[in-house]
């Protein structure tokens, strides 16, 4: 057991080491953010011209896109886009990019002739994916915070439609013949708390712009970028993901059974809308049975469609994989059960023909024309990795000319993102804090004196940094705690960070925020029901007339000068039999909106079973004389915050 | 009875039906529905009543006392129940989102949204759904307007907020309601004993119809309002501009200046004892305890369906503008005389009745 606590060294008899750019670690810098020049850059997607000579990179630290010359490896213009870029597309013939810019809710659409920015239009909610169709006629943009996907007119701009998605919609992918739209969803549909996740590809049928499918994919979460293999009996689709055993007692991470990583299979006939069942959904690990590839983010494939790569971004890795043989794999199964393989950890060696190390925490791949090469952002050191993929080889590496100092908070962001610190490479801060952390959603069975005990649903990162004591029981008084011992002991199995490193670590989280709230007006002004529903929030007496017991009152333990937290704990008569107290550490209430589920066990799927189904005897709050109508007022309150 | 000449259909024009008082003139924008194929318990549709029908292209879905119905090319292709994810095994009402394609299912037990193949559902417990009964859907711009036992919600599928309208905040007599429809920018409510209510978002201003004899059951002042406050659905036409409602105890449509009002013993409505209505150019449908009649509002010329006896015969009866009828025999037939709901699939109708699902086939030939 103390040899397996320890952490181990890259294995590199089956990896090619990429030639890593030289980033120094001095704790004192402090980065100048004022210019964006000076911001690291951390590109995050790709996206590459017909005719194979332009790469454009999005980078979401410095709103920037990048243009780079394939045949120099030289960038050649930086065109400043609105907030936190997040995913770029190309129109058809190749002559406009369009950029979502997910903190201004809107897309920026540049002329890929000149480089220049030729308009901004809006999007809905937290725009992250986009697509174009496959005329040019229509873009299709991912929703992280809207949960819905935009459908709109090239031309103009205008919002043609919007189509409710999963949860946390994040990438998009148009197919070949362009008749479809295929949606990743990051988070699960939420479902009751104590049952495996099940998330869903959408799928949209692009003649009609309607929903034409939602594919569920049992067991996992965190369906990210997706690739199109063709075949010769028909396209698949292959999408990352991560699979996890979040209710399997943490002490299992040991025997391999907590978090794996994979790629869901799906192949999607020709259906029609309101076709259920008709997609056949296989599920395969890239792990190997002691060395995972955590977080699964980009991947692509050639277009004679034998070669298949996708990123670990937990683990500077791409893997490469032979789809002829995962496709023979394949088919020894039997359809109709998704999960055959899901738990085999000796399938990969069958099918990945090799891993690759890239720079530090590869996202978004693409494979240009020809299909001779591929180029893999790396997030944490912004470059770029260059894949000969006939030699299946690193070729070289290409400076996109971030800052050459690492601050503080930027090195803390980079351990974030590392798996490689976790026992054999598992998870990273980031597998269960996506998107620059977020809860995933799910509840976990973390250590207790009591195996299988005491599940908890995960919890934000982002705005947290004045609301400690941390964790559910509030035993954790700081984020240096948490990150530091606890995270060592209890979840990565290794030495863990350092001192300094949790540091840096803990000043990265606290840098962590919120998205401004869709729900509030630009001038923070609240509408009618959200105003009365915080006059309901305030309330000192019932509806008839009693006063409220200063404790039952709402801002008593969520008052707002502290972000709505009291900051201790409070027995809300939530406690189960599974848990060994009933007294719970209370949540701030800011970013409430993107944060289902709620309690502190998840068991309440939506605002409103706080209060309809959990909290019978009201103890969380006096709420049994509301109407619904006050009820539906105080919930469209607590959604602004 | 006369024998009918089946040339009767819309392209067929104007054709005589022949009665003791002489040829009644059949408008050309009246068809005919000669010929019924039934769905019921004998060819493997659910038994008993069928609450709803919904015509979605070349889907027909039904909405039953044991689920959701999905019909396919004459054949029944699936019934989905609460274990499929379905809010209640019984259906009251079904919406076609013109804009995603889902469909949307008001159930006794809450509100479903189907979509690419899989249900969501809404309740009172999880949602901000004003009641698990709900009678009517219908959706428009990605709003979700649901009469339920406790009020109409509007739920706004991009910003997932609910509102509520009843006693509290709006002209309701009764939050029990029955029936929502979109006409010229409004959302008309039918309310169970509380008349029709029309609201216009855009100026979110108010305007209730009551019964000006209040809820007597003997008509005090013909055309002077709505017939009755018991309203059991509501259209609105969107080529007339009339909006029309159905009672317990007749028929009403208003026009923005008057009332038009029909009973049965003064037209050809087969009982005013009225579980739907639609309309939709000049004729006005509505689906009664006694049989399926149709008026042409500019004719006043009725046409009635019922089921004659157990032997598959059906009934044509015309009225015409002078109260002269006229009935034929047909050799097929609704499914019931008791109809609780209709929707139209190009010219042929569907009809929802107490025993089993109607498809009326439109004829163009003899």
């Amino acid at each position: 057991m103390a040899a397996s606590l320890i952490r181990r060294p890259l294995r590199t008899s089956s990896i090619l080491l990429a030639v890593f750019l030289p980033l120094a670690l001095h704790g004192a810098v402090v980065q100048d953010t004022s210019d964006p020049g000076r911001r690291y850059l951390s590109p995050v997607d790709l996206a590459i011209s017909p005719n194979g000579t332009r790469l454009y990179v999005v980078c979401e630290d410095a709103n920037l896109v990048l243009a780079v010359d394939t045949r120099s490896n030289r960038v050649i213009e930086r065109i400043a886009v609105g907030r936190q870029p997040k995913a770029i597309a190309l129109s058809p013939d190749g002559n406009t990019i369009y950029v979502s810019n997910e903190l201004d809710n809107s897309v920026s659409e540049i002329d890929a002739a000149s480089l220049k920015v030729r308009r901004t239009f809006g999007a809905g909610w937290g725009p992250a994916g986009v697509a174009a169709g496959r005329h040019g006629n229509t873009l299709y943009i991912a929703n992280t915070l809207g949960n819905d996907v935009s459908v709109v007119e090239a031309a103009t701009g205008r919002n043609l439609r919007s189509l409710p998605a999963g949860t946390f919609p994040e990438y998009l992918a148009v197919s070949p013949d362009g008749a479809r739209v295929y949606v990743s969803n990051l988070l699960a549909t939420l479902g009751r708390f104590d049952q495996p996740p099940v998330s869903e590809m959408t799928v949209i049928d692009a003649e009609s712009n309607q929903i034409a499918e939602r594919i569920p994919i049992p067991g996992v979460i965190q369906l990210r970028h997706i690739a199109q293999v063709r075949m010769a009996d028909g396209a698949y689709l292959l999408v990352p993901f991560l699979r996890p055993k979040n209710l399997n007692p943490l002490v299992q991470i040991e025997q391999g059974w907590y978090l794996t990583h994979g790629v869901a299979v799906i192949r999607t006939p020709a259906s029609r809308r309101g076709d259920s069942g008709t997609s056949r959904v296989d599920e395969v690990l890239l792990d190997d049975v002691d060395r995972y590839f955590a977080d699964g983010f980009g991947a692509a494939a050639t277009s004679d469609g034998t070669l298949a790569l996708v990123t670990a971004s937990g683990c500077d890795t791409v893997s490469m994989l032979d789809t002829r043989k995962l496709d023979r794999l394949l088919q020894a199964v039997p359809p109709g059960n998704p999960e055959a393989l899901a738990d085999r950890l000796d399938s990969a060696r069958r099918f990945v023909t090799a891993r690759l190390a890239t720079g530090k925490n590869p996202t978004s791949v693409v494979i240009a024309p020809g299909d001779s090469l591929a180029y893999i952002a790396n997030r944490m050191d912004d470059t770029i990795t260059v894949i000969d993929l006939h030699r299946q080889a690193v070729a070289t590496t290409i400076d996109l000319g971030g800052p050459r100092q690492v601050t503080p908070e930027r090195h803390g962001q980079q351990l974030f993102y590392d798996a490689t610190y976790c026992f054999e490479h598992q998870m990273a801060c980031a597998t269960c804090h996506p998107h620059q952390g977020l809860s995933d959603g799910l509840a976990w069975s973390l250590e207790t004196p009591e195996l299988g005990r005491d599940v908890v649903e995960n919890r934000t990162l982002r705005a947290i940094s004045e609301t400690g004591p941390f964790k559910w029981n509030g035993n954790n008084p700081d984020l240096e705690t948490q990150a530091g011992p606890r995270t060592a002991m209890y979840i990565f199995r290794s030495q863990g960070f350092s001192d300094s490193q949790v540091r840096d670590l803990t000043t990265f989280i606290r840098s962590l925020t919120l998205p401004p709230n869709p729900r509030r007006k630009a001038n923070a002004a609240l509408n009618e029901a959200q105003e009365r529903g915080r006059q309901i929030f305030f309330r000192t007496t019932t509806n008839a007339g009693e006063i409220i017991p200063p404790e039952k009152r709402c801002y008593f333990c969520h008052p707002p000068q502290t972000h709505y937290t009291a900051r201790v704990h409070m027995d809300v008569g939530t406690k189960t039999p599974y848990d060994t107290s009933a007294s719970f550490d209370i949540p701030q209430l800011e970013g409430l909106y993107m944060r289902a589920p709620y309690l502190h066990n998840g068991e309440a799927v939506t605002l409103e079973e706080i209060w309809t189904k959990y909290s019978p005897e009201d103890k969380h709050g006096i709420t049994s004389d509301m109407d619904k109508v006050q009820l539906n007022d105080l919930i469209e309150f607590l959604k602004t915050l | 009875m006369t024998k009918l000449p089946c040339w009767l259909c819309l392209a067929t024009g104007l054709g005589p039906f022949f009665s003791a008082g002489g040829a009644i003139a059949i408008p050309a924008s009246s068809p005919l529905y000669t010929k019924w194929t039934n769905y019921t318990a004998a060819n493997g549709f659910p038994p008993g009543k069928v609450y709803c029908v919904r015509v979605d292209g070349d889907r027909v879905w039904a909405g039953t006392g044991h689920g959701l119905v999905l019909i396919e090319h004459g054949q029944v292709k699936r019934v989905f129940t609460p274990a499929d994810g379905l809010a209640g095994r019984a259906v009251m009402s079904i919406a076609v989102d013109p804009q995603t394609g889902d469909l949307w299912i008001g159930a006794f037990g809450g509100l479903s949204r189907y979509s690419g193949g899989q249900f969501k559902t809404y309740t009172n417990l999880s949602s901000g759904l004003a009641n698990d009964l709900v009678y009517s859907v219908a959706v428009k711009n990605g709003e979700v307007w649901v009469a339920t036992a406790a009020g109409v919600n509007r739920f706004d599928t991009r910003t997932e907020s609910w509102s509520i309208f009843n006693e509290k905040n709006g002209p309701f007599e009764e939050p029990w309601s029955y029936s929502i429809a979109f006409g010229d920018g409004n959302v008309y409510m039918g309310v169970w004993g509380g008349g029709v209510i029309v609201y216009n978002p855009a100026t979110r201003s108010w305007r209730p119809y009551t019964d000006p004899d209040g809820e007597m059951e003997i008509v005090l002042y013909r055309n002077q309002g709505l017939i009755h406050n018991i309203v059991s659905s509501v259209a609105y036409n969107e080529s007339t501009g009339m909006f029309w409602a159905s009672t317990y105890f007749g028929l009403s449509g208003y026009d923005g200046r008057n009332w038009h009002n029909y009973l049965t013993k003064d037209s050809g409505l087969a009982s005013d004892f009225i579980n739907a209505v639609q309309s939709r150019g000049d004729l006005v449908w509505a689906c009664t305890d006694k049989g399926l009649s149709c008026l042409n509002y500019k004719s006043n010329v009725w046409t009635t369906y019922r089921r004659l006896g157990t032997d598959g015969r059906g009934e044509i009866e015309i009225t015409g503008p002078e109260g002269h009828k006229s009935k034929t025999v047909t050799p097929s037939a609704l499914a019931h005389s008791y109809t609780l709901n209709l929707d139209f699939q190009g010219d042929d109708v569907w009809v929802a009745t107490g025993n089993g699902l109607s498809h009326g086939i439109c004829q163009l030939t003899q």
